[in-house]
């Protein structure tokens, strides 16, 4: 089992969003307090409208909260500037989509590498790392194709490489399973627990979908825009 | 990378990428076309002025140009011409002497400008010989031939062999008369030189006037136009009792015309640019519409603003760079052929371009660097029409777009 190191990677306190606050408001989180360590691997789950997507965007620096701060490894992100967020992000954070994750027009490796090719990687280390990666989630004989010519569970897991390989702090993952059948939701559930063992990185999950909680080690539950409950599982 | 997914990014969707890529190629050579067939119409005026009125150089008596006056001459004219013919850069050279007078019919008469000229010389300049339509020019033995225009001859109610009586003030300011037959009818374009002006032979003219050797005027046919300001100087720096103008000076106008040409040049191109820019604000625009979850996706996972500009904008170049040398292609494919056959107007302006001195044959013509001047006004209406579409991309919110459906 793995266990969890004192170190906070990102820290939310009292985060608070409201939609249309002057029209019609929307309280889609309420005075949200958070801490997610090293090394997890967390499922944020709850019904339609509780507020996690709301949350994971926020603590992806993709929204900004009404109220509250979000620091990320020390950094309080919401001092940020949009462009500097931008970057942050880049170095920081991977991202995983429940779809429209690839660029079209890229190969598996290149859309793999991309990320990194923003970072300024070398590019023998970018492509020893893109190329060792998507061996080992199955793709060894896909790297040249493109997005089309892959299937959803496939494009997932160059999804998964492309966040992984600049080594983020974290990888935060919006309902990754949403649009894949059992297989491949299994397959790509085992990818991502084996490199959160292998590579230590933490991962943050949105989801509603069984499959996804049964493998989470934690699992913070939404009601409402409040987190109802915060469960640890030795899995 | 940002190139390479610009280059792919493109031909996405091929149809409307080659639209866009064929309105430029089309937007060029239309220009093209227009700049060609402007700067020929230019030519064709500015050539038939040089060829039959102003020459690229002229030397006149000090006073000749102010009124015209026939005792304004130049003495041993001959010898003057062959010095002038010495001078580097100088290709022909065409004594004249002229005369401002009446030509009477038996239908009536009007007013003519006379010049007599040395008929081999003054075809070298004006190849007025190879303008014949019926008859001779200025044929040997036939001393009192003159050599008119057709148009004049349909006015004068004449035609050849014709007699027509010549009336004009002598060097002494008599009033002398001399009959002259038609030899040979000529047909320039040129309605106004044609029914202003016949043509004799020099030394016919100067025993009239009573004496001989001497022209009016001396016309200097160069071997490039660009030379006039330079031998002109020259020439006036070796015949300082002379007065040497470059065709420039005889004839400002031609210097309007052809200001007025390359002006209307850029104009054209403008105004196909313009058009061009709003096809391209539109392609691109809709192109950016259709990818604004694929554009937040970037944003999210660390493509800058400016990197994601700089995206659109080279699309849109990109789209530039291939459909400007297939435009710059046809264009000069369809120069040169025009080059040779000439683009004929005959059957829809001849009359209208004739008044101007212009040919109803046009022969489209460019200038050195046109292309390269066509291909950055493309780069900049590229640039220009991707800030828009660029704009838009960059002020997506990575949260929104992503939701977009």
């Amino acid at each position: 089992m793995l266990k969890y190191n004192a170190m906070i990677v990102i820290k939310a306190q009292g985060l608070t969003k409201v939609y249309n606050p002057d029209t019609v408001p929307v309280h889609a989180l309420r005075s949200v307090d958070l801490e997610v360590h090293q090394g997890e691997f967390t499922a944020i789950v709850g019904p339609s409208g509780s507020g996690k997507t709301t949350l994971l965007n926020i603590l992806g620096g993709l929204d900004r909260p009404t109220a509250g701060k979000v620091w990320i490894n020390g950094t309080d992100i919401s001092t940020l500037s949009e462009n500097k967020l931008i970057d942050f992000r880049r170095d920081h954070i991977g991202f995983v989509f429940q779809s429209y994750n690839l660029i079209p027009v890229l190969t598996a490796r290149e859309n793999a590498e991309f990320v990194m090719l923003l970072q300024k990687w070398p590019r023998a280390e970018r492509l020893a790392r893109t190329e060792q990666l998507l061996r080992e989630v199955g793709l060894a004989d896909k790297m040249d194709y493109r997005p089309s010519q892959l299937s959803g569970g496939q494009q997932q897991r160059v999804a998964v490489v492309r966040a992984l390989a600049p080594k983020p702090r974290f990888i935060l993952a919006d309902e990754p399973t949403a649009n894949l059948d059992s297989v491949s939701t299994r397959n790509l559930l085992d990818i991502m627990a084996r490199l959160n063992e292998e590579e230590r990185v933490t991962f943050l999950f949105s989801t509603h979908d069984q499959r996804v909680i049964e493998r989470a080690r934690r699992v913070v539950t939404l009601e409402d825009g409040k987190i109802v409950a915060d469960e640890t599982f030795d899995r | 990378m940002i190139f390479r997914i610009a280059w792919r990014n493109i031909w996405r969707s091929p149809l409307r990428s080659w639209v866009v890529i064929v309105a430029i190629a089309m937007g060029v050579w239309a220009v093209i076309f227009l700049m060609g067939f402007s700067i020929g119409m230019g030519n064709s005026y500015v050539v038939s002025a040089i060829r039959l009125e102003v020459s690229h150089i002229q030397l006149h008596h000090p006073e000749y140009l102010k009124d015209f006056d026939v005792r304004y001459y130049i003495e041993r004219a001959d010898t003057l011409a062959r010095e002038v013919a010495q001078e580097a850069g100088v290709r022909h050279v065409s004594p004249r002497t002229l005369v401002h007078g009446m030509v009477a019919t038996a239908r009536g008469s009007r007013a003519l400008r006379v010049r007599g000229i040395d008929p081999q010389a003054e075809a070298a300049i004006s190849q007025l010989d190879a303008k014949l339509v019926e008859g001779a020019y200025l044929p040997q033995g036939k001393r009192h031939a003159i050599y008119m225009g057709k148009k004049l001859a349909e006015r004068l109610g004449v035609r050849l062999r014709s007699r027509v009586v010549l009336t004009f003030q002598d060097i002494d300011g008599h009033i002398t008369s001399a009959a002259f037959r038609v030899a040979g009818l000529f047909d320039t374009n040129n309605n106004a030189f044609e029914e202003s002006t016949a043509l004799v032979r020099r030394e016919v003219l100067n025993e009239i006037l009573g004496y001989t050797g001497i022209a009016h005027e001396v016309a200097v046919l160069l071997d490039d136009a660009a030379l006039a300001d330079t031998v002109a100087a020259r020439l006036q720096a070796r015949f300082p009792q002379l007065d040497v103008q470059t065709y420039v000076q005889r004839s400002p106008e031609i210097r309007l015309f052809e200001s007025q040409i390359s002006t209307s040049v850029y104009i054209i191109m403008v105004i196909v640019m313009l058009g061009l820019i709003f096809g391209i604000i539109n392609t691109m625009l809709m192109a950016v519409l259709e990818r604004v979850r694929e554009l937040g996706m970037l944003m999210a996972i660390g493509m800058n603003r400016f990197r994601i500009f700089a995206m659109i904008v080279l699309e849109t170049v990109m789209l530039g760079v291939v459909g400007t040398p297939m435009g710059i292609a046809l264009g000069a494919v369809m120069i040169q052929w025009f080059q040779i056959h000439g683009l004929d107007l005959s059957h829809y302006a001849q009359e209208g371009l004739a008044e101007f001195g212009i040919s109803a044959i046009i022969y489209p013509d460019v200038y050195p660097g046109m292309y390269v001047e066509l291909a950055i006004a493309v780069f900049i209406t590229a640039m220009l029409g991707s800030i828009y579409p660029a704009l838009k991309a960059i002020h997506l919110r990575p949260v929104e777009a992503l939701r977009k459906i």
